[in-house]
């Protein structure tokens, strides 16, 4: 009778298992259909092209692959298949061989660690097949295109911004993403150059590393609230930190003009400036990298370029502008 | 001296807290011999085996190796003197290869400290070619028989050159063909001058491979001799030769009917065909030696071990036993062998251990009865005389008597029909002994009935209104009272005796 | 019981929520933003999910398991109640939805660890995989957003009570009252203490481990709600390593990983502890590189003191033990 019944679980464990794996198959599977019933049909040169994402649990690395992924339907005779490199350097190393074993036309590497990658993406190159690195780009690697967003420019709008808006002798917080991350330190290494060097006057009264997290920022932006009487302004690598920080004072009447500074112009942040809650981001499209990025590919499968480095824009998005990206995203369905 | 001699032992003594284990042993083992050390559990001899292979230090006397005195501290240098030992229950990684398993702790090593695996395997080929055993160096060994796994720790013995091999019941966990080929080695490596010490309980087996036996008692030897002056029944008669202390507070009660009957009860190979009954009002004790079956009868019935077939009946009505839970509900409670790992609950309290076995008792109406809980567990306490500082002191912390105690007290407060003792006086002081006797005595004047595994003869007999006694998985002899004396339990206990009334 | 002995048994029982005092006391001078009623509430506030999860874990570790899903099944329960609030607009449907999310992840738990033997730490380690990539599928990977009502849990108040307190109060004393008062809780004890010992005094084991699991579920799920409702957000990568801060409250309140010791109220110091030390290292602007070192120590502090005092108790108890328990081979008659 026992025995009968393990044997039951077992199996409907084993069913549950395969039905999620089977879900999560789909999508790379439908791809690979369409490669081949291209290849079969037209018989002009179809390219694959793999694309290694740093992290689908990273929401903004998501967001990329499923742009890019949305982007690639757009070429007909370019297959794109999206791999997920764990946020894990070892993990997305081997992923880069295997696409070098499988004989893609093209690797996009999205690095998890831009050093740890560089000789995995001189090996792409060495074996004859494209190769483009994006946010953040690794620079330098003879052969290797490049797309990205600066991650030192996109704090530095907002850093420029902000030396005109903090007022005189005003107390920030800043808010940091994970240390050793490139985009973290470019990020907060602008801010400096750009900003606290030149506003000797203005005093830091709380600095910690959020690890990107809304609910992390959200614990530091309590406690600093309980020590301190003002905070002037809230310093943050980016936007879901910035959205925690606002979420803790939200109605505060004392933290009414607080100042707010993201990065990444999440859908959040955008409706936070809408409402007059953020001050500005700087908006790192997902959409237009990925657009980038497919261009970018094109012409080099096509054989009309070598070698391309190539930047999106680094807009700022304040109240003044707002609207127009809050609209683009709505056309996406992403917000309601 | 006489050149025969390999191992000598003089004037050994050996004390554990508060017993003499050993006292002034005078041993001797020759050149090329089978020497067969007999006795009852812990008379003695297990505790001598571990002095000579060097896992105890002895409180005084000497042991001497080719007549020249010798001080052995530990294993390691007890083979470096030429002793190995083969335990009863021996302890290996499944999945580790017969090459690997000879040698270790003795892998020979190159120059940088690496291991040298040709080295191994060769020499691995070279043993089991020699001794003709048909295994592979590489073969693991999970894949083995316990027998091959016996003949590998003997080869292993070999390998290290030893003249003297200690085996310690080798045979109690091996088929009868696989004692044919161990006897049949046993022969062979005495005639190449090994010298053979060999502990066992089977009086039958000693009687076809010993040269001489010695019989240890009560922690002295009683007697060595020479095999042909000895048979059976002298044997037996030396083992239990003592009398018997009156000290048991047994009562005649007036016997019921049946309140337990077991037929034909079966588990697997682990015992067969077991018939017994219990009586209203009666204490029956099971004997017979170690691994006779005794304790897994007794697991199944209270429902932690499975059973196969059979039928079993209590207060006339047939039950199907699964688990614990439906054998208390049939007021059918067991008190384990090993109180460690059954019986206690170590890191929680005196009055948690006692009240576990009947939570609804004080896990009622939404809440706990503290007051209840305390009262329960009090009155039981003093009924009982269980000695703690207070209820709430962790078990671990009582003595062995104490804690015992407190495991009876859990299923005292059930209120049980039928309670099964497994070894219940085992490693517990007189007093607590007494305690436990006077427990069984009063159940059993109130109608209740006992059932009480021992080891300890005389506890069954001082206490018994029946014994049955096992032997090889099966029931061989039942004896009344009146009937009852140690020769008597040990001959079917040996299997040299089996009672036709039972099979 | 003499004076020594009362003094002895009251610094083990009671030294974790002396320690709490102490440390309140050191806080409450060094920074006076420490000791008002604004950041008792915030301390409180912050503390709720991870407290609550620390719950389930002293269930789990008394009975001799863990759970160390916690983090991810919180994130499946929340993105899940979050999508069946905002397509439903009912927040009872929302509430159901998370714990019965919780509840099922944790029956798988139960399966694997109860039925299949396998060890709690690696089973769980699988849910852990698991809950997290179905979080992340269900969302595509993106933060689920325009929350309206639902942040009611974990921002709203009940005249001057916090929402989320009210949340760890009810569970604080609910796991109180299951340890103390009820069978099942001392069944947990006596499992944890020693299995076999359990079933060989008819404890129904799997049963206990089961419901271990399924309360877990519960609270795992009810956290997942306020998490989600605290930061206005359906997060599918949020509350990553929360299972650790819940252990970290467990093991500092006095739960022993042997299994078979632990209490509610100890775990709940231990998790004031921890919020403690964290919200005056913020307040005092302590570098947050210096703050992990902190952490670190306590939980190895915590570990030694654990480790340390169950050898002396079991050094004691074996002194005992061995003096009688020797001769049991030899037999002395």
């Amino acid at each position: 009778m026992k025995k009968r019944l393990i044997s039951v679980l077992s199996m409907l464990l084993a069913i549950v298992l395969l039905a999620a794996c089977g879900k999560t198959a789909t999508p790379n599977a439908s791809n690979s259909t369409a490669a081949g019933t291209t290849t079969g049909n037209g018989g002009a040169k179809t390219y694959k092209i793999a694309y290694i994402a740093r992290a689908q649990s990273d929401s903004f690395a998501a967001w990329l692959a499923n742009a890019v992924k949305d982007e690639a339907k757009k070429y007909p005779g370019i297959t794109l298949d999206v791999f997920d490199g764990e946020a894990n350097d070892e993990k997305e190393n081997s992923m880069i061989e295997n696409a070098i074993t499988n004989k893609y036309d093209l690797v996009i590497v999205q690095p998890n660690n831009g050093e740890a990658q560089r000789p995995y993406v001189e090996k792409v190159v060495k074996a004859g097949i494209f190769a483009i690195t994006t946010n953040a780009r690794i620079s330098g690697i003879e052969g290797a295109s490049s797309v990205d967003a600066n991650p030192y420019e996109q704090a530095a709008v907002n850093a420029r911004a902000a030396v005109e808006q903090i007022p005189q002798n005003a107390k920030v917080v800043v808010l940091k993403g994970p240390s050793g991350n490139f985009h973290a330190d470019e990020r907060r290494a602008s801010w400096q150059k750009e900003f606290f060097d030149k506003r000797p006057d203005v005093k830091i009264v709380g600095e910690q590393i959020a690890n990107w997290n809304k609910d992390e920022a959200m614990k530091y932006m309590e406690d600093w609230v309980q020590a301190n009487d003002k905070i002037d302004a809230v310093i943050s690598m980016n936007d879901n930190m910035a959205a925690g920080a606002i979420e803790v004072v939200k109605d505060n009447a004392k933290f009414k003009d607080m100042l707010v500074y993201g990065v990444d112009g999440t859908a959040e942040a955008l409706l936070l400036i809408q409402e007059g809650k953020m001050t500005s981001t700087c908006m790192q499209s997902a959409y237009d990298l990925a657009t980038k990025l497919m261009e970018t590919s094109n012409k080099l499968l096509t054989g009309a370029e070598k070698q391309i480095d190539t930047d999106i824009g680094n807009p700022l998005v304040n109240k003044d502008n707002v609207q127009e990206y809050i609209d683009v995203l709505k056309k996406a369905g992403a917000i309601k | 001296m006489n050149q025969n001699i390999k191992l000598r032992v003089s004037q050994i003594e050996k004390s554990f807290p508060g017993v003499k284990a050993l006292d002034k042993i005078d041993f001797t083992v020759k050149k090329g011999s089978v020497h067969v050390l007999c006795g009852e559990n812990g008379a003695g001899k297990s505790t001598l085996m571990k002095i000579i292979n060097g896992v105890y230090q002895p409180d005084g006397g000497q042991i001497f190796i080719d007549e020249k005195p010798v001080k052995i501290s530990n294993p390691i240098q007890a083979r470096s003197l030429g002793i190995s030992m083969i335990f009863q229950e021996m302890n290996y990684v499944p999945e580790m290869t017969v090459e690997e398993n000879i040698f270790l702790g003795n892998l020979p090593v190159g120059k940088l400290g690496n291991v040298d695996w040709k080295e191994v395997r060769r020499r691995t080929n070279e043993l089991l070619k020699k001794e003709n055993l048909p295994y592979s160096p590489t073969t693991l060994l999970k894949d083995l028989t316990v027998s091959d796994i016996q003949m590998l720790e003997i080869i292993k013995a070999v390998s290290y050159n030893s003249e003297i091999i200690i085996m310690d019941e080798p045979t109690s966990a091996i088929t009868l063909k696989e004692v044919e080929k161990l006897f049949a080695k046993i022969r062979e490596l005495k005639a190449r001058g090994v010298s053979i010490i060999y502990i066992s309980h089977k009086l039958d087996e000693i009687f076809q491979i010993a040269d001489e036996i010695t019989v240890f008692r009560d922690g002295t030897v009683v007697e060595s001799h020479p095999r042909e002056e000895l048979d059976i029944e002298q044997v037996i008669a030396l083992m239990v030769g003592r009398k018997l202390t009156n000290t048991y507070p047994k009562e005649e009660v007036k016997i019921g009917e049946d309140i337990l009957r077991v037929e034909n009860l079966n588990n697997g190979n682990v015992y067969h065909d077991v018939n017994f009954h219990l009586k209203k009002g009666e204490i029956i004790g099971f004997a017979g030696l170690m691994g006779a079956g005794r304790t897994e009868v007794m697991r199944s019935l209270f429902g932690l071990d499975p059973i196969t077939a059979g039928k079993v009946t209590i207060k006339g009505k047939e039950v199907k036993i699964k688990n614990v839970r439906q054998s208390i509900e049939n007021g059918l409670v067991m008190l384990s062998e090993d109180r460690r790992r059954y019986g206690i609950i170590p890191v929680r309290s005196v009055k948690e251990n006692t009240t576990l076995s009947f939570l609804q008792k004080v896990f009622y109406r939404f809440r706990l009865h503290h007051k209840t809980e305390k009262n329960i567990v009090s009155d039981m306490f003093s009924k009982m005389k269980v000695k703690t500082p207070s209820l709430e002191t962790t078990i671990q912390s009582l003595s062995g008597g104490n804690q015992q105690k407190v495991v009876l007290a859990k299923w005292m407060i059930r209120n049980p029909d039928i309670l099964i003792l497994d070894e219940p006086t085992r490693g517990i002081d007189v007093g607590a002994k007494f305690e436990i006797y006077k427990l069984m005595t009063n159940l059993a004047q109130e109608g209740k009935a006992v059932i009480m595994v021992s080891s300890e003869l005389p506890e069954l007999i001082g206490m018994c209104d029946r014994i049955y006694v096992m032997c090889k998985g099966t029931i061989t002899g039942e004896i009344s009272r009146k009937d009852f004396s140690q020769e008597l339990i040990m001959k079917y206990a040996t299997g040299t005796l089996i009672s036709n009334e039972v099979n | 019981m003499d004076l020594k002995n009362v003094w002895s048994t009251a610094k083990k029982k009671y030294s974790i929520f002396m320690v709490l005092f102490v440390l309140f006391f050191i806080c409450s001078i060094i920074n006076e933003n420490f000791l008002t009623p604004n950041n008792l509430t915030n301390i409180s506030r912050q503390l709720a999910v991870t407290t609550i999860l620390a719950f389930g874990q002293t269930m789990l570790i008394i009975s001799g398991m863990l759970d160390l899903s916690q983090g991810s099944v919180l994130a499946l329960s929340g993105v899940f109640a979050v999508s069946a609030y905002k397509s439903t607009g009912s927040l009872v449907i929302a509430v159901l939805v998370g714990i019965v999310t919780g509840v099922v992840c944790n029956i798988v738990n139960a399966i694997m660890v109860s039925t299949f033997k396998a060890p709690p730490f690696i089973a769980t380690l699988a849910m852990l995989t698991m809950a997290r990539g179905v979080a992340l599928l269900f969302t595509k990977g993106q933060n689920l957003l325009q929350l309206g009502n639902f942040v009611v849990f974990g921002q709203g108040s009940a005249g001057i009570i916090p929402i989320p307190i009210i949340f760890l109060v009810i569970i604080a004393i609910f796991t109180w009252y299951i340890l103390k008062h009820t069978r099942f809780g001392r069944s947990l004890y006596a499992v944890g203490g020693n299995e076999e010992a359990s079933i060989a005094s008819g404890i129904n084991v799997h049963k206990v481990k089961y419901t271990a699991f399924i309360i877990n579920g519960i609270f795992v799920g009810l956290a997942g709600v306020l998490f989600m409702s605290r930061v206005n957000a359906g997060l599918p990568n949020g509350a990553v390593g929360y299972e650790f801060t819940a252990l970290t409250a467990a093991i500092i309140g006095g739960t022993s990983f042997s299994g078979g010791v632990g209490t509610a109220a100890g775990t709940l110091a231990g998790a004031f502890i921890v919020g403690f030390l964290d919200n005056i290292m913020n307040l005092a602007s302590v570098d947050s590189y210096m703050q992990q070192i902190v952490r670190g120590a306590i939980i190895a502090l915590a570990v030694i003191y654990d480790i340390r005092s169950k050898n002396r108790r079991t050094k004691s108890a074996m002194g005992r033990i061995e003096d009688k328990e020797k001769p049991k081979a030899i037999k002395a008659k």
